[in-house]
């Protein structure tokens, strides 16, 4: 409604927009080509890739992952503005900044559970404490997990250099844990960068919400010429 | 009472403006925190298996991704012409037709915000320029777009049915009934307005408009065709249909309507020939696989050989000679759209769409398993129960607590939260599993236009350039009718049991 399409500045800037939009559109086309093949195989050729399946839902949970932080980046996740809309500007900004803290602790607390759930499948030590990472536990012997691996994914050739570094050696048949769950810690470490931006960006005025009422608004900004009042 | 506290914490948070899926999670966090031994790793865990462990809700990114590419402005401009050729006679022609379409356009897409921005946009202005009032016309849309969500493929039904472990092909049959009625409810009403206050009706082109209008819209409307046809044929799983469907979308937007990609700013250099060749291969191919007992890859040899010949005669009757360099220059371009940057946009547009949803309920299921650990399902079936809840009071109190959540949440955030509460309960007293996932998605309608924050109402004020009261008044007299619906769905379950029943067999309900 009054938040501004976003626009990316710098040379920086443009890439990383760039880039995570065209990671968004890749890896939906990706889930889209892998369904689809798994489809013509089964009908035309009696086969079909095993690890089709679960490739794409990793494929889906890379998308939604990586494409979070970047909804928070163009103010796109959905939210109730029937309040906000209707009090003054000082109240509003400040509802924001509060709403935006409140963002940032729940950020904050999911990239320390996604650290503490992804760090033992790469052999690294989880965090203590149960609300703040107080220090990192020590490694006992059942700590090293990265021997864990996805069901049915192979590990693709070039990957294989992996196996002296991570898995003492031994053959890794199918692809390790550790990749396709790298993705939780670094969505929730971008979210939390982005809730940042997007609390200082409150505090400077250059946005007053954190939110969109309905998923079509910018579509509704679009048509909204062709019927105008007059 | 610490639940009832969990809920005031997530409405004081949706209120001050956070975002509705970290008003959920948040909430739910604090509440395992505090109240449980749950691990901050757990909650990341099931963050993560909320998009890799739910293979029903797998569907969700491709029905988005279908209804994206045709959504294009063409596609909805085919349907239209095609409903006024059909219903533009009528007293309140176009306001019908408006409907009309609204309900053809559901089929193709699965939310209800986008129906009434495709459909509403073009048919509001129309309808003033025939000397409609612009309340009447952004009534009828705000209306008629939430048949979005009831009409098959409808996202709030794959998320029901993910949410409820019931088949998502029942729901979608169970819908057809009941969309079908309540477009007809809503049309018979603005026919009767339309001779009351005397409306204007457009004039009757003849069949032949019917049919030149029905040939340009089939390409779209055959998607639902695919999607219905391929779950009940056993052909596809859902999830397997709703790629086809995305694929198939693809295909019609970039080489039969070409209102987006390269043949939309420079026409094929041979005509039609490459687009019938090899889209009316794969077509022929599949039906003569269906009909005879041959491998899928012959049939398609076959199939293409007959299209090849087909669009030899087509190229001769429009007066050319297919000339092979520009016919393999075609082919080459219809293999380069694959990258076109108007095929990534509409991925990347359905990507952004899928992302906030899924954000939603991924947040909405730690809710979830807030509830089911607490066991609050169970709760509340005992005092119901207890307090001697029949059945008709409890629809009612199921329809009170969705219009009024239905008000402020997205309507599968609100479904993933609701459905496991009233569920079991739901069970206990004997109603239908699919029955119950009808109401809902009924009450989510109607939440969606009822004063003061329904959200079609904002879009519409958006899209018709009024503001928000003028709409809620305009609104209403169809509300009216559309709650009249609600009741006849609600107590009559025949209308949602019915044709899945007829073709799925009975439904087994496992207690």
């Amino acid at each position: 409604m009054s938040s501004a399409r976003f626009q990316p500045t710098g040379p920086i800037g443009r890439f990383v927009h760039h880039f995570e939009e065209t990671a968004i559109a890749v890896l939906l086309g990706l889930m889209t080509l892998v369904t689809f093949i798994n489809v013509v195989l089964r009908y035309g050729f009696d086969t079909g890739l095993i690890w089709g399946l679960e490739l794409v839902t990793f494929l889906f949970a890379w998308l939604v992952l990586l494409g979070i932080s970047y909804a928070v980046k163009v103010t796109a996740h959905l939210g109730v503005d029937a309040l906000i809309n209707g009090i003054r500007p000082n109240a509003r900004k400040a509802l924001g900044i509060l709403s935006a803290i409140l963002c940032i602790v729940y950020a904050f607390l999911l990239l320390k559970g996604a650290w503490d759930y992804w760090a033992n499948f790469a052999n690294l030590p989880q965090t203590s404490g149960k609300w703040f990472p107080t220090g990192f536990e020590d490694m006992k012997r059942t700590s090293y997990r990265a021997w864990y691996t996805v069901i049915d994914i192979p590990l693709p050739e070039w990957l294989r250099w992996l196996e002296p570094l991570m898995n003492d050696g031994d053959e890794y048949e199918k692809l390790p844990r550790f990749i396709p769950y790298a993705m939780l810690p670094i969505g929730m470490a971008l979210l939390l960068i982005r809730f940042v931006q997007a609390g200082l960006r409150l505090v400077t005025d250059q946005t007053d919400r954190l939110i969109v009422s309905h998923e079509a608004e910018d579509a509704v900004e679009d048509v909204k010429h062709m019927n105008c009042e007059e | 009472m610490e639940v009832a506290l969990l809920f005031v914490v997530i409405v004081a948070l949706l209120m001050i403006g956070v975002p509705i899926a970290v008003s959920l999670g948040l909430s739910s966090i604090l509440f395992l925190l505090v109240f449980s031994d749950t691990s901050l790793a757990s909650i990341a865990q099931s963050f993560f298996q909320a998009m890799a462990g739910h293979y029903t809700l797998l569907a969700i990114p491709f029905f988005i991704l279908a209804s994206s590419f045709m959504s294009t402005g063409g596609v909805a401009k085919r349907i239209i012409r095609f409903a006024i050729a059909i219903v533009g006679h009528f007293p309140g022609g176009l306001a019908i037709a408006g409907v009309f379409a609204c309900m053809l356009f559901a089929a193709l897409s699965g939310s209800s915000p986008a129906t009434v921005v495709a459909i509403g946009s073009i048919v509001i202005a129309g309808m003033r320029q025939v000397g409609y009032s612009k309340d009447f016309a952004a009534g009828v849309i705000a209306n008629a777009g939430t048949l979005g969500i009831l009409i098959p493929p409808s996202i709030v039904m794959v998320v029901y049915a993910s949410a409820t472990d019931v088949s998502v092909g029942r729901m979608f049959l169970a819908g057809v009934i009941p969309g079908l009625m309540a477009g007809t409810m809503l049309m018979i009403a603005i026919y009767v307005i339309a001779r009351v206050k005397n409306l204007p009706k457009g004039e009757w082109k003849g069949w032949k408009e019917v049919v030149d209008a029905g040939l340009e819209a089939i390409w779209g409307l055959l998607l639902i065709v695919i999607i219905l046809g391929g779950i009940y044929g056993g052909i596809f799983t859902p999830t397997e249909a709703a790629a086809v469907a995305a694929v198939y979308s693809f295909l019609i937007a970039n080489f039969v309507y070409r209102d987006m990609g390269i043949f939309a700013k420079s026409a094929p250099l041979a005509g039609n020939f490459a687009p019938i060749t090899v889209l009316g291969g794969v077509a022929a191919g599949i039906i003569i696989w269906l009909v005879f007992d041959i491998s899928l890859g012959t049939a398609t040899l076959i199939g293409a050989a007959l299209a090849a010949v087909l669009a030899v005669f087509e190229t001769l009757r429009r007066g050319d000679l297919p000339v092979p360099r520009y016919i393999i220059g075609d082919m080459g371009r219809m293999i380069a759209t694959v990258f076109h940057k108007d095929t990534k946009d509409t991925l990347f547009d359905a990507g952004k769409m899928t992302i906030t949803l899924m954000f939603i309920i991924a947040n909405a299921l730690i809710l979830k398993h807030v509830l089911t650990d607490e066991q609050i399902p169970q709760q509340i079936t005992e005092v119901m129960l207890a307090s001697g809840f029949g059945p008709v009071m409890f629809l009612v109190v199921v329809n009170v607590i969705l219009l009024i959540g239905g008000q402020f949440m997205e309507p599968s955030g609100l479904i993933v939260i609701v459905a496991p509460l009233v569920f079991p309960i739901a069970i206990e007293l004997g109603i239908d599993p699919i029955h119950l996932g009808i109401i809902m998605v009924v009450n989510m309608e109607i939440g969606m236009i009822t004063p003061p924050v329904g959200l079609n109402l904002f879009v519409t004020s958006g899209v018709a350039g009024m503001p928000m009261m003028r709409v809620v008044r305009a609104a209403l007299p169809f509300l009216t009718v559309l709650f009249v619906f609600l009741i006849m769905v609600t107590y009559i379950p025949i209308l949602s049991t019915f044709l899945p029943t007829y073709f799925m067999g009975p439904e087994i309900i496992t207690k």
